[in-house]
């Protein structure tokens, strides 16, 4: 195993725990977000380079397609929560209502 | 026969050189108007020698000089048509106009403007001409909306009055609606008969005409002012007497009723088009009879009576006897151009009063109008062997004997009578009793300007429809016998509403005045029709499209259909069966937890 896959599994969990564990803004959340999907788009593309895989090309791109509309939604959720409240502070998600 | 064509081109070219010289320095000299009026008597004079040759050899000529274009399959040309109608309407209707410029020297003659005002009048004359003269639809076209436009351009003369602004645009806008028929006719033929020509037209005689006949139907009653188009008439008296005498009683209204004759070939076979057009004139004719009846302006009450005579015309259209309704165009001229001026005559005298409550007396003051006025609503009203006879009785006759809609024909002989009732009323008003107006107007209707059209229309009104009709060639035959009670129906009608009227007039001359009855209220706010269909009807309309756009578009379609209905419907259901408290650091720390113990639990087993 090459030592960049070692590198972007390290990358991953880093994000992995920065989503999982944060403390005060949404927004770090959503960042975190974007660090994992960039991990799993190198580890993706270096091994399709790697094993000649042409074919499977697409589904790296097909990733990016569907992170970028993931990333649109929690945007989206994110402007919601800051029109009510002005910031993005998680510990005023606890009305259940908008 | 050579004579015909260029005596022809030569009357329409002695009319078309004034406007010409308004661009050069004629123009700004004061002799304009007299110059104008002279080219209009020459060009009447050159138009008798067409008429005479036509009378006198009974053949039609069509001149087709110029070829404009050829539009794939259809040509179109510059061509006039000289057959029975435009040869016996032009010389009318130039002598009508000659009269009427030399009534408007005298009229007009203090206003600045004069130079223009006979310009404006010459093009209308010029584009009526063309109208009547015109040989495919395209032309006809053209001079139909030349006179709208001179029309328009008339009737707002005194631009800076509100009224007259507005009766401007009514005139245009109603007129609008009627262009719409022709254009649907123009493109009908068009489509089935791939032609613009009238003799193509009548010659291919196509056989469901009902669509472009309609059309064409609409387009006289705009341009004629039938029931449902019709207020334009009244309101254009706001403009000058000279063009109320000229457009809105001779010449332009009756347009309309002249395309439909033009088209008689296609309307004798269609049924369904006849009893449209005989009930449609004989509504006409009642309602705006009986909305002459309580009018106070005496310019309002003669522009009744035009439209009353205009729907006669109709009826006359719609019992298949379209020469007869050409030879009342022709005599219908005469004397309600003289009713006009002799009006304006009136009006001008006691300076500018134009409410006949406040005339009375004129009989001793103004001898020569007073003659004029009687022998022209007694011509109007179809006295035995005066010029209104010859016309109106014969479509009286022929519509008494005709196979035809009964009620139509009641309607038509009621208004018959009213005709007799409006005319006894302006001459008692105007003419008769104890003046009602201030006493230090001078009166001088002296002036020769003004004795002599009004002279020559005298003449015309009483001798014109004996001419007429015996010199023209018949091209129908006329109702020869008939039951004496049927042929006496108009006279005794008549002279019943000349009685009652009369009687009625004296018997209430000097009893204390009621406030309006119903009845009354309906005859003079004109049937109550310029209220709801002017005020009423673009308000409903406008207030359907802002609650259309405004309610329905935006805020529904726009709005609430996908975004709010979506919105709602989540947050309801959400609200509705969630039992969660938000506490997500403490969720996302769980799932961490979880999945490190996971990947523990895994590596050591």
């Amino acid at each position: 195993m090459a030592l960049i896959y070692m590198n972007m599994t390290l990358a991953f969990t880093v994000s992995l725990l920065g989503l999982l564990m944060y403390r005060s803004h949404l927004m770090s959340s959503l960042l975190c977000l974007e660090g994992m999907m960039l991990s799993l788009f190198v580890t993706m593309a270096i091994t399709i380079l790697n094993s000649h895989l042409i074919l499977a090309s697409m589904i790296p791109i097909i990733m990016l397609v569907f992170a970028a509309c993931e990333a649109a939604l929690g945007l989206s959720l994110l402007v919601m929560v800051s029109n009510t409240y002005g910031v993005d502070h998680v510990q005023n998600l606890n009305l259940l209502q908008c | 026969m050579n004579l015909f064509t260029s005596s022809m081109l030569l009357t329409l070219l002695i009319l078309i050189v004034p406007v010409m010289a308004s661009n050069f320095n004629i123009y700004t000299k004061n002799s304009y108007p007299n110059y104008v009026k002279t080219m209009v008597s020459y060009a009447f004079m050159t138009s008798l020698i067409p008429t005479i040759i036509f009378i006198q050899s009974g053949q039609d000529m069509v001149i087709s000089n110029w070829h404009w274009m050829t539009i794939q399959t259809m040509k179109l040309t510059l061509s006039f048509k000289l057959d029975y109608f435009s040869m016996i309407f032009m010389p009318v209707a130039l002598f009508v106009t000659w009269s009427i410029m030399e009534f408007s020297l005298w009229y007009m003659h203090s206003d600045p403007n004069i130079n223009r005002f006979f310009k404006y009048l010459l093009m209308f004359l010029i584009t009526m001409m063309i109208l009547v003269t015109a040989n495919n639809l395209f032309q006809l076209f053209i001079g139909w909306e030349g006179v709208g436009i001179m029309s328009f351009m008339l009737i707002g003369w005194w631009f800076g009055r509100a009224d007259a602004n507005t009766a401007a645009l009514q005139a245009i806008l109603y007129n609008r609606i009627g262009d719409v028929g022709l254009l649907m006719a123009m493109a009908w033929f068009l489509f089935n008969l791939n032609t613009w020509e009238l003799q193509q037209i009548f010659l291919l005689n196509p056989t469901n005409t009902n669509l472009p006949l309609a059309g064409l139907l609409l387009a006289a009653t705009g341009k004629s002012a039938q029931f449902g188009l019709h207020p334009w008439l009244p309101s254009a008296m706001e403009g000058p007497t000279p063009v109320s005498a000229l457009l809105h009683s001779s010449t332009m209204v009756v347009a309309g009723i002249f395309l439909l004759i033009r088209f008689y070939p296609l309307t004798e076979n269609n049924k369904t088009i006849q009893t449209t057009m005989l009930c449609l004139g004989a509504v006409t004719t009642l309602f705006t009879a009986i909305c002459a009846l309580t009018q106070n302006d005496i310019k309002k009450i003669v522009a009744f009576s035009t439209s009353s005579q205009l729907g006669l015309m109709m009826v006359t259209v719609g019992i298949n006897q379209p020469h007869l309704a050409f030879l009342h165009i022709c005599t219908h001229a005469f004397f309600k151009a003289m009713l006009f001026m002799c009006s304006g005559s009136i009006i001008h005298s006691l300076s500018d009063e134009q409410d006949i409550r406040k005339m009375g007396g004129l009989y001793k003051t103004l001898p020569f109008t007073t003659t004029a006025l009687i022998a022209g609503s007694l011509a109007l009203t179809g006295t035995p062997f005066l010029t209104g006879f010859y016309s109106k009785d014969l479509i009286i006759e022929s519509i008494n004997t005709s196979y035809t809609n009964a009620w139509a024909l009641m309607l038509t002989l009621i208004a018959t009578s009213l005709t007799a009732v409006y005319s006894t009323r302006i001459i008692y008003f105007a003419l008769m009793g104890q003046p009602r107006f201030p006493t230090f107007i001078l009166i001088n209707e002296n002036n020769p300007l003004l004795i002599n059209p009004i002279k020559r229309l005298l003449v015309g009104s009483i001798f014109a429809g004996f001419l007429i009709s015996n010199n023209i060639t018949p091209m129908t035959i006329p109702q020869m016998t008939m039951p004496t009670h049927l042929k006496m129906t108009a006279i005794a009608v008549t002279l019943l509403g000349f009685i009652v009227a009369l009687e009625l007039n004296l018997a209430t001359q000097n009893l204390k005045f009621k406030s309006p009855s119903n009845s009354t209220k309906f005859s003079t706010l004109l049937g109550y029709f310029p209220t709801t269909m002017h005020r009423l009807q673009p308000f409903l309309n406008l207030l359907a499209s802002q609650k259309v756009a405004s309610m329905v578009l935006d805020l529904t379609w726009l709005e609430n259909i996908l975004p709010k209905s979506i919105s709602t419907f989540q947050m309801n259901t959400s609200m509705m069966i969630s039992t969660q408290k938000g506490q997500i650091k403490l969720y996302f720390l769980s799932f961490l937890i979880t999945l490190a113990l996971t990947l523990l639990a895994l590596k050591f087993v």
